[in-house]
């Protein structure tokens, strides 16, 4: 009976040991758990992209593809010898736009990793998608805790992001609330976005941990445009601040509209991060004058990389205008940590030719520290949250969109 | 034979049960469901008293400014279904056309403070505009993708709206951007009166009234005049009406021009409410002023205008009354869903509408 029991150990060694061989793939001089991507010499390195490049929060995507653009300018848009190509999809920052540009993304054998997107709507079916297919994904701003979080599911190992997770902004926002306006109620706002929604609870939990009550907590689509009903009902709560991080349409509507409820006067309205951009002010108009939102804070020098008032610049000199959102800092980084992990597991033969592993690329990148990012340190975790968060509320001084100005309008008025 | 009696009776009874399918369960559940919530979830909240009496006055008024929009575009899509038995999709994206069109005068004269100095002529002139701009929209799109198709029975002309409705928002959206523009916020518009202790803003007389006028118009142009009269007459036998020598062709064109002019004036009202366009603006209120056009019975004039008003009220009211009461967080998030529900109820119980389809019974 011992000598059975030891053939069927033995045997399911074997069978374990040959199929993790199969699973295995061999390319050149590189073996690799999931894959391996074989670059000619003289190709391009094709790195794709996906962000809102189309729709009200179009700000928010343009400048962060800019952003990852910039990170390459300054490794002169080569990488281990390769010219770079960025291979940018809209993912409409919902989730059938991510679920659409990734899958064409995922299509393509030839692309080493995805950078972006900015929406966790775009990123929550997005990111188990090209992890399928083998590709690491590095979000720019998405923010929602799900997507890192320690019992997230398979589909989400592959992904990691340069951006902060929800569940400090949301520990700001209440703090801020609670501690700074002195405020005891709270009322929220959600899209039914998981982005918006994550945070509101983060925010509300927190704000309760801190004593305070939510005594109200709403929700819309993003799509809609009669808000009236919805505030009327809040306004029955009578809350001390109205709290809706919500997407540039919907958020817009809630702003012009909230000044016509009986009841919400007194009433403090803040909105959240996508405010930061010219195409709200386009969208609230006059009504976005002396809006407060809360963000991450991208003007302090302290919050910031030493090295961001080059990026600035270059910002400026390359698109001919202001960065037309905060996030632009966490996609550079997005773009230059992938490029360093390229360049630290990619493998030349003989020819000249490039491989390199898809899992060896994710340990890589995951293995990230030490960085100095343009957004501040960066430190991956084993669950892929790189990046720390600095909080900040501003203010908006002028609804004009061309006189947007991070800094100066919004101004930044808390810390 | 006394005896007979009963046990006939029992042996129908029976038979009768017998006869009830899962399906026949399934919506008795449906109707005893949506009983449970209108009823149940009212009770509650009215228990609980969270709105005020005012409160609940604002949501209604709300509900109507919605709904006067909703009856206006609703109303194209009834007159077209009434002469050509068709659902035109595009309709939606119609409106928007114009309402996008005229969005570029109406900032021109805000921005010269024309609009604001001038609100009467300003307002023919953009509505004007809008109304031009659908029209003409509206009869390429029918020249284009529904007149071929006129005498053949296919899924064909529905197909060709829905493209007509996706080519119409990224044609515009290729032309103007993607971006949300702010349509003007005139100076006279801001501001409320008090009537019996309730505060009204301008928007909503100004919306619900300029609804009305324009439906009351449509009104006495579809029951008072000769080409109304003629396209009633389409309506009930195109045939027919060709026969005593109706020029079919120009009624239809006359119908599309008409439906395009409420279509103009609802998405300049709307755009002056809500103070955004974009090339997307018209697609969720074309769904639900069509389903507002089947509330009322579709192909029915007055029932196209209450059955917007009714979508409208029911939109705003509904979440805080029904959905309140039986402990839903965040109700107005289901708006759309009470909307939709409506629909499918409709079609399924009353699928003739509130007022009846027109000439149901005849064509069947």
């Amino acid at each position: 009976m011992k000598s059975l029991t030891r053939v069927f150990w033995v045997l399911s060694a074997l069978v374990v040991g040959a199929t993790s061989a199969l699973a295995a793939e061999t390319m050149g001089p590189v073996t690799d758990e999931i894959g391996v991507v074989k670059i000619r010499q003289g190709a391009p390195m094709f790195i794709g992209g996906y962000w809102t490049l189309s729709g009200p929060d179009v700000g928010l995507g343009l400048d962060q593809k800019r952003g990852v653009e910039l990170a390459f300018d300054d490794w002169n848009n080569e990488v281990v010898g390769h010219k770079i190509r960025l291979i940018a999809e809209d993912g409409q920052c919902n989730a059938e736009g991510g679920q659409i540009a990734t899958t064409k993304l995922a299509s393509n054998r030839n692309i080493v990793a995805v950078v972006g997107p900015d929406c966790s709507s775009s990123a929550t079916p997005g990111a188990p998608i090209l992890w399928k297919a083998g590709i690491v994904n590095i979000g720019t701003s998405t923010t929602a805790p799900a997507l890192t979080a320690p019992d997230r599911k398979q589909g989400y190992h592959g992904y990691l992001r340069t951006i902060y997770n929800d569940l400090a902004q949301g520990a700001g926002d209440a703090a801020y609330f609670k501690n700074v306006l002195e405020c005891e109620t709270l009322a929220t706002v959600h899209d039914g976005s998981p982005y918006a929604e994550q945070l509101v609870r983060v925010a509300e939990n927190e704000f309760e941990k801190l004593g305070g009550e939510v005594v109200a907590a709403e929700a819309v689509t993003p799509t809609d445009v009669d808000m009236r009903p919805m505030l009327t009902g809040v306004a029955t709560a009578k809350p001390c601040v109205l709290y809706y991080p919500i997407f540039v349409a919907a958020s817009a509507q809630i702003t012009r509209q909230v000044q016509e409820i009986s009841g919400l006067e007194e009433t403090i309205v803040v909105s959240g991060p996508t405010s930061m951009t010219p195409g709200f002010y386009e969208a609230a108009g006059e009504s976005a004058r002396g809006l407060r939102f809360t963000s991450v804070d991208n003007t302090s020098a302290d919050a910031l990389g030493d090295d961001y008032p080059r990026m600035l610049q270059a910002y400026r000199d390359k698109y001919g205008e202001n960065p037309t959102q905060a996030y632009h800092v966490n996609a550079y980084d997005a773009g230059a940590i992938l490029l360093m992990a390229i360049e630290k597991v990619a493998v030349k033969d003989d020819k000249g030719d490039t491989y390199i592993g898809r899992k060896a690329l994710r340990d890589a990148l995951f293995e990230t520290e030490g960085f100095a990012g343009m957004g501040g340190p960066i430190e991956c975790n084993e669950h892929g949250d790189c990046a720390g968060f600095a909080f900040a509320v501003y203010q908006i001084t002028d609804p004009d969109p061309s006189t947007f100005d991070i800094g100066t309008n919004p101004k930044k008025i808390y810390p | 034979m006394a005896a007979a009696l009963p046990s006939e009776g029992m042996a129908a009874r029976i038979e009768a049960l017998r006869r009830i399918t899962f399906v026949d369960v399934v919506l008795w559940g449906m109707r005893i469901l949506i009983v449970f919530v209108v009823v149940g979830g009212t009770i509650g909240t009215l228990i609980q008293g969270r709105y005020t009496g005012e409160q609940w006055f604002d949501n209604f008024m709300f509900g109507l400014m919605i709904g006067g929009v909703y009856a206006l575009i609703a109303l194209g899509y009834t007159m077209v279904y009434g002469i050509l038995r068709l659902i035109n999709f595009a309709h939606g994206d119609v409106m928007m056309c114009g309402a996008f069109t005229s969005y570029f005068l109406a900032n021109g004269l805000y921005r010269s403070g024309y609009l604001d100095a001038h609100p009467v002529i300003s307002m023919i002139l953009i509505m004007g505009l809008a109304m031009i701009t659908c029209s003409v929209i509206a009869l390429v799109v029918e020249r284009i993708c529904y007149r071929p198709f006129r005498h053949i029975r296919t899924l064909a002309p529905l197909i060709c709206a829905i493209g007509a409705s996706f080519f119409l928002q990224h044609s515009f959206r290729g032309m103007y951007g993607s971006s949300v523009r702010a349509y003007p916020d005139p100076v006279w518009l801001e501001g409320e009166f008090e009537i019996f202790g309730f505060g009204i803003p301008y928007t909503q007389p100004f919306v619900i009234l300029i609804a009305l006028a324009a439906m009351g118009a449509l009104y006495l142009v579809v029951n008072k005049t000769k080409m109304g009269t003629a396209m009633r007459a389409v309506s009930e036998d195109r045939d027919a009406a060709a026969m005593m020598g109706i020029d079919v062709n120009k009624i239809i064109v006359f119908t599309f021009i008409l439906g395009g002019c409420m279509a103009g004036i609802g998405g300049v009202l709307f755009c002056m409410v809500y103070n955004q366009i974009y090339y997307f603006t018209g697609f969720l209120p074309g769904i639900k002023a069509f389903s507002a056009a089947v509330l009322g019975g579709i192909g029915n004039v007055p029932g196209a205008m209450l059955g917007g008003f009714f979508l409208g009220v029911v939109e705003s009211v509904g979440p805080a009354l029904f959905l309140d009461g039986v402990g839903i967080r965040a109700p107005y998030q289901l708006r759309d869903l009470i909307a939709f529900t409506m629909l499918v109820m409709v079609l399924i119980f009353r699928p003739q509408g509130i007022l009846g389809e027109r000439l149901a019974t005849q064509r069947a």
